[in-house]
């Protein structure tokens, strides 16, 4: 007893340390509130020789569209955000999804071999079909992006117009406006 | 023997006059899908305003016809069913209470909103639970039945609730009113025989007509919701959740699924006789057996009646606070539908 003592007390007394000892690291820095995409529209970039200053022409049912994108932003979160953006609400769908599996397990060991067998293979089936039909709606997705920009420094040379998908992204500050084009670099023939 | 002299003959007074059904299946159909195709076509060319004006003519009647379903349903002698009926009972009290509780502690100022999805996935929980714990219990009555699925089937639910609760709040809007159909489809199995085939035939045509709604709509301009009603319709129907998709759509549809619940309940279900002759108190068990309460059941019908009206007149008055608290109130019925939905399965 007096042995289960003395150790709690040491595990106690290690552990208090341990906070205090974290106490003392020095805060870490801020990091940068992300900005937060709010709706998803089209872009041209026309070049203008003629032109003295860069201009951006949005137009009025746009416009309104952003207000209203904003108005909603919570709202219009995809449910992959808003799940990351809630620790409770997926520790609570982690722990039913848990349950679920767990009783389905219970019933299936409790059915009849027969219908357990029938049961699992009606479950196979379906996971077959849901990832079946995945990977099919997935192999028939849209080219990424930044396809679209591929051409933009050509056609900047050419003095031509290119059209590409754009997110508006509302960050925080007062800093400029900002347009961000997704440029991969392609590799030369003979470059790694 | 004991289960056999718990079955209420009484509510099936209608099994009676089978044979009596004189308008053929071909005529049964044909008013189905009349009234299916006559519904779609209103709620898809006018929704604000349909939704406006079957809102105000049926939702209360609707709900008095409920109401006298389940009294009728309502076994003279619990028997067995004792504690089913008491989790129900007790279900539909704490829910219904926890449900206007949200709204009301909001409106004072007694809760700011705060974590308001969190609040929603937990009734949504809770109702997930007692929906499973009537489900097992129902199936603890017959010990040939193993109900015992349920559990991870509700389990899976809250799961889905949980990653995202508005959404599934929304999906109850829109499945409710189908629930109307299973009642029909379990009265017509048991009174009307001969129907049930061509009933599930016109069924097939629900999911047609739906998708056909969906394809036609979709690309629809969204409804001007610029006034405080108009805005109440469109987020009822989910636009507020569903931003990229066209309100239009979601009115039209969620109009269109109403007015077959109201038909269903208004219309469907008295004429095969599923409610008894509306009338007479005597075809409600409780109201037929040695010692039992007539007084009071024609007390509860009549004050039903007066509430009706009371909602006629408050939407008279002031159509869209009405419209917000009788959908408030309204989950009530939604409840006590389940438990005797179970108790016809």
């Amino acid at each position: 007893m007096k042995r289960t003592l003395i150790l709690s007390a040491a595990i106690c007394a290690l552990l208090t340390a341990a906070v205090f000892a974290f106490g003392d690291i020095a805060r870490p820095k801020p990091t940068p509130a992300p900005g937060k995409t709010v709706l998803y529209t089209g872009l041209t970039i026309l070049p203008d020789a003629k032109a003295t200053e860069a201009r951006l022409q949005i137009s009025r049912e746009t416009l309104k569209s952003i207000q209203a994108a904003l108005a909603n932003s919570g709202a219009d979160e995809s449910m992959t955000q808003r799940v990351m953006h809630s620790s409770t609400r997926t520790i609570m769908a982690g722990v039913f999804m848990f349950l679920a599996v767990s009783f389905g397990g219970v019933w299936l060991a409790r059915s009849g071999q027969r219908r357990s067998h029938k049961t699992i293979a009606a479950a196979l089936l379906i996971a077959f079909v849901f990832g079946t039909a995945t990977v099919i709606v997935r192999a028939n997705a849209g080219p990424p992006g930044y396809v679209r920009w591929a051409s933009l420094s050509q056609a900047l040379k050419d003095g031509k117009a290119t059209d590409g998908g754009l997110d508006i992204e509302i960050v925080p500050g007062d800093e400029y406006m900002r347009l961000i084009i997704p440029i991969r670099k392609t590799p030369k023939p003979g470059e790694e | 023997m004991e289960r056999a002299a718990n079955i209420s003959l009484a509510a099936w007074p209608s099994a009676l006059v089978t044979n009596r059904a004189r308008v053929s299946p071909r005529i049964f159909a044909a008013m189905l899908v009349g009234s299916a195709a006559f519904s779609v076509a209103l709620a898809s060319w006018l929704p604000l305003q349909v939704s406006i004006a079957t809102v105000f003519l049926f939702a209360g009647p609707h709900n008095w016809f409920e109401l006298r379903y389940f009294l009728m349903r309502l076994p003279a002698r619990f028997g067995r069913s004792r504690n089913f009926f008491a989790v129900a009972f007790a279900g539909i009290f704490f829910l219904t209470a926890a449900y206007l509780a949200m709204p009301a502690l909001y409106y004072l100022n007694l809760w700011s909103g705060a974590n308001w999805p969190d609040a929603i996935a937990t009734w949504n929980t809770l109702l997930l639970l007692w929906l499973g714990a009537l489900v097992v219990l129902r199936g603890k009555q017959n010990s040939r039945r193993d109900w015992f699925w349920a559990l991870p089937v509700v389990f899976m639910l809250c799961a889905l609730n949980w990653l995202a609760p508005q959404l599934f709040s929304l999906a109850i809007v829109y499945a409710h009113p189908l629930v109307a159909l299973w009642f029909l489809e379990r009265h017509l199995r048991r009174t009307r025989p001969q129907w049930l085939r061509t009933y599930h035939r016109c069924l097939i045509l629900l999911p047609l007509l739906v998708v056909g709604m969906i394809w036609q709509l979709s690309r629809t301009s969204s409804l001007a919701d610029d006034n405080g009603l108009f805005w109440r319709i469109t987020q009822h129907a989910g636009a507020d959740l569903l931003p990229r998709v066209s309100s239009h759509m979601l009115v039209s549809l969620h109009v269109f699924l109403e007015m077959l619940h109201y038909g269903v309940w208004i219309i469907a279900l008295p004429l095969i006789g599923a409610t008894g002759a509306v009338w007479k108190v005597r075809t409600i068990p409780l109201a037929r057996r040695r010692g039992g309460f007539p007084g009071l059941i024609a007390a509860v019908l009549v004050f039903g009646l007066f509430v009706v009206a009371l909602l006629w007149f408050g939407f008279s008055v002031n159509y869209p606070a009405m419209r917000d608290v009788y959908f408030a109130v309204a989950i009530a019925h939604v409840l006590a539908e389940a438990p005797f939905l179970l108790r016809m399965i």
